[in-house]
């Protein structure tokens, strides 16, 4: 492999990672507060539509991806009421979550008629002087959402590991009954930590259809929302880890296009199914290691009620 | 009905001295409901007529919303019950229609029924059933087998190959303990590239090209039973009994009823509680391979590209609704079928999208999962006889 195929793979990278990295960030936030979200699949394919809506409708990227995001907390309302307030198993709640988003994106955006309607994206932001510098330059050129993302894990984690309000947070998911006695109200935190997270799930929906593909067709998250659960497991419920995941994921998934431009005979189908078979692997390679199994929230993926004998 | 589990869930914070005061002034039953206060508490045990009404009122109100839904897709309202209920229930070609899509509906419900009894999460139903197909069409492609074994041949290489596609994350279950969510879902992926790269490829009808297999030729394929019903269904049925005897005569079902309640207690007590849990996990496979086989050698006459879309979601919501029951799952997949069919000629007169079908599933099951809110628990008033 030549040097520039080396250097367009790495360039293309992040915007493969991405996606995996928000979605995981978003589902670390809800897990850490102990609510096991597997709609994530459902809420990226939210913020990608409703994204595109708003490209389509307004134009402003930034508007379009803070829509996203707000059109996914809403949507995970439904999911929060169930599994917070309603004690349904969060894992039907999940999956039912995953097929009303699906059901729901698919019917609005053939009724809206936003389906393979082409939208502007959001242009390259260099960051000078790196990217001045010669050969590697390129690297440095990304758009204006890769550049926000680091900062983004930054404060996440930042929050969980440094901040009163983060402690609170984790204290909830990992043993709500020593929370709640000692003043957390377990319910408010876990709706809060639902709603932030499926925010940011949203955004890496919306970042695939505003930013990558710049259009919507039903169904085009593809099954990442449920590698970015897996992700998550990967990670040991850490956001930096899970950074590192992602972009050991983009680096897979960016490698399929280039080594197709570089004139390499694959058969297609075998390589598109390269993220799910790596993230078999990947889960099967935690379970081998079984490392780091405590830290797994304690209570994830169970309802919590005051007093109740279970 | 927000605001009524706003309260129910206010009854935790401890009443505040500001509210104690009115309370104790005003008798209890007359006290403004604002200042009402409830304690949620488990329902040990709800008479079985109260669990039937509530969950007629959890499905009624899922229908409802569906059918604003269906109304404002452009759907008009005074059609809409000649549309799901007379056409599709009292149509002779209609009711036949619902039967043809019900056997590998009944199939995979049953499959995701199996499974769950065993408390393990199959959501690989799809890739179980393409491989299922995959398995029977390969005995036609290659045509192994006399004639008038080919149809016996395609049965066993369909359950065979959907049990050994399930086989995989049971055994990492159970081994290494790998979430069976994530496996069994990336196995789905898989199974639907493979399944591409089969009918883009080698597999692709010479004739004219398009992506399916070769027609499969007349004894291939689940004869008639005559008047236009399929022994699809027959075999669906047979399939629903056999499991019925399963989970409620046989010692396997009550092994597995042990193993759902407590695992280590049903260990403890001399079941075998891995050997039931991969027996289960696999006929759940097995009768996800065999809905395959209904659909590719009873319905589509061979293998295409996307005959199993909807059927993993379906398997598992029938399994739910049905709580696991196989003769229940039997119902519950007759009216899933019925959606389906409906959703079809909503398609074709009134240009609402299929994916209305898959909403409307997930709506009901949204509905029914919630409902059983009420029947586990109860409010109970709270505070008037304390205060004074």
């Amino acid at each position: 492999m030549s040097g520039s195929v080396i250097l367009n793979w790495l360039a293309s990278t992040p915007d493969f990672a991405i996606p995996y990295a928000l979605a995981a960030l978003g589902l670390i936030i809800s897990e850490r507060a102990g609510v096991l979200s597997l709609g994530a699949e459902g809420l990226m394919l939210v913020g990608a539509l409703a994204g595109i809506g708003a490209q389509i409708a307004i134009g402003q990227p930034a508007v379009s991806l803070v829509l996203a995001m707000l059109a996914a907390s809403v949507v995970s309302m439904l999911f929060a009421v169930m599994v917070i307030w309603l004690r349904v198993n969060q894992v039907i709640a999940g999956l039912a979550l995953v097929f009303f988003c699906q059901g729901l994106t698919s019917l609005v955006g053939s009724m809206a008629d936003w389906t393979n309607h082409a939208t502007d994206g959001i242009g390259t932001m260099a960051l000078w002087p790196l990217s001045m510098l010669p050969g590697v330059g390129k690297l440095f050129a990304q758009n204006a959402m890769v550049w926000l993302t680091l900062p983004i894990f930054g404060a996440v984690a930042w929050f969980f590991a440094r901040t009163s309000t983060g402690l609170r947070l984790r204290a909830v998911g990992e043993n709500p009954q020593a929370a709640d006695a000692a003043g957390i109200n377990v319910t408010a935190w876990r709706f809060a930590a639902v709603l932030a997270g499926s925010a940011l799930v949203g955004l890496a929906g919306a970042y695939i259809s505003v930013v990558s593909t710049k259009l919507w067709i039903a169904g085009m998250t593809g099954g990442r929302g449920w590698i970015a659960v897996g992700l998550v497991i990967f990670a040991r419920w850490s956001p930096w880890k899970a950074l590192v995941g992602a972009v050991l994921f983009g680096c897979i998934e960016a490698l399929i296009p280039q080594l197709a431009a570089a004139g390499v005979q694959l058969p297609q189908y075998f390589v598109m199914m390269t993220p799910y078979a790596v993230t078999l692997g990947v889960m099967v390679w935690v379970a081998l290691s079984r490392r780091g199994a405590d830290e797994e929230p304690g209570a994830l993926g169970q309802p919590y009620v005051r007093e109740e004998r279970r | 009905m927000a605001e009524a589990f706003l309260t129910a869930d206010m009854a935790h914070t401890p009443a505040t001295p500001k509210t104690a005061p009115l309370a104790h002034d005003a008798p209890r039953a007359m006290q403004p409901l604002a200042r009402r206060r409830y304690a949620l508490e488990i329902r040990q045990h709800m008479a079985w007529r109260w669990q039937a009404l509530i969950l007629a009122a959890a499905l009624f109100v899922g229908f409802a919303i569906s059918a604003a839904i269906l109304v404002a897709a452009g759907v008009p309202a005074d059609e809409l019950a000649n549309e799901f209920v007379t056409q599709t229930f009292f149509d002779g070609q209609n009711f036949r229609a619902v039967l043809f899509q019900a056997a590998p509906m009944i199939l995979v419900g049953l499959a995701g029924s199996i499974a769950f009894r065993a408390r393990f999460w199959n959501l690989g139903l799809e890739g179980q059933m393409i491989w299922g197909a995959i398995g029977a069409t390969t005995i036609s492609m290659w045509q192994i087998g006399p004639e008038n074994l080919r149809l016996p041949l395609m049965f066993v290489a369909a359950v065979g190959c959907g049990l050994l596609w399930v086989l995989g994350p049971a055994w990492l279950k159970l081994k290494l303990g790998v979430n069976e969510i994530i496996s069994t879902l990336m196995l789905n992926y898989m199974a639907a590239n493979f399944l591409l790269h089969l009918v883009y490829g080698n597999w692709k009808d010479p004739k004219d090209n398009f992506p399916y297999s070769p027609q499969f030729r007349a004894f291939e394929r689940l004869p008639e039973l005559g008047g236009g019903v399929g022994s699809a269904i027959l075999l669906a049925g047979v399939v629903a009994l056999l499991a019925w005897w399963l989970v409620s005569v046989s010692r396997v079902g009550l092994y597995l009823r042990f193993v759902d309640a407590n695992p280590r207690v049903a260990h403890a007590n001399g079941v075998p509680v891995r050997r039931t849990i991969y027996g289960a996990v696999l006929l759940s496979g097995a009768m996800a391979g065999l809905a395959g086989f209904a659909v590719v050698a009873g319905q589509e006459g061979r293998l295409t590209q996307a005959f199993y879309q909807g059927y993993g979601f379906s398997g598992i919501l029938i399994a739910f609704l049905a709580r696991n029951n196989p003769l229940a799952a039997t119902v519950v997949a007759l009216l899933v079928a019925a959606l389906f069919v409906t959703g079809r000629s909503l398609q074709v007169f009134y240009q609402v999208p299929f994916s209305m079908v898959q909403l409307i599933q997930a709506i009901i099951v949204v509905c029914v999962a919630s409902s059983d809110f009420f029947i586990r628990h109860r409010l109970r008033r709270v505070g008037g006889e304390v205060l004074q």
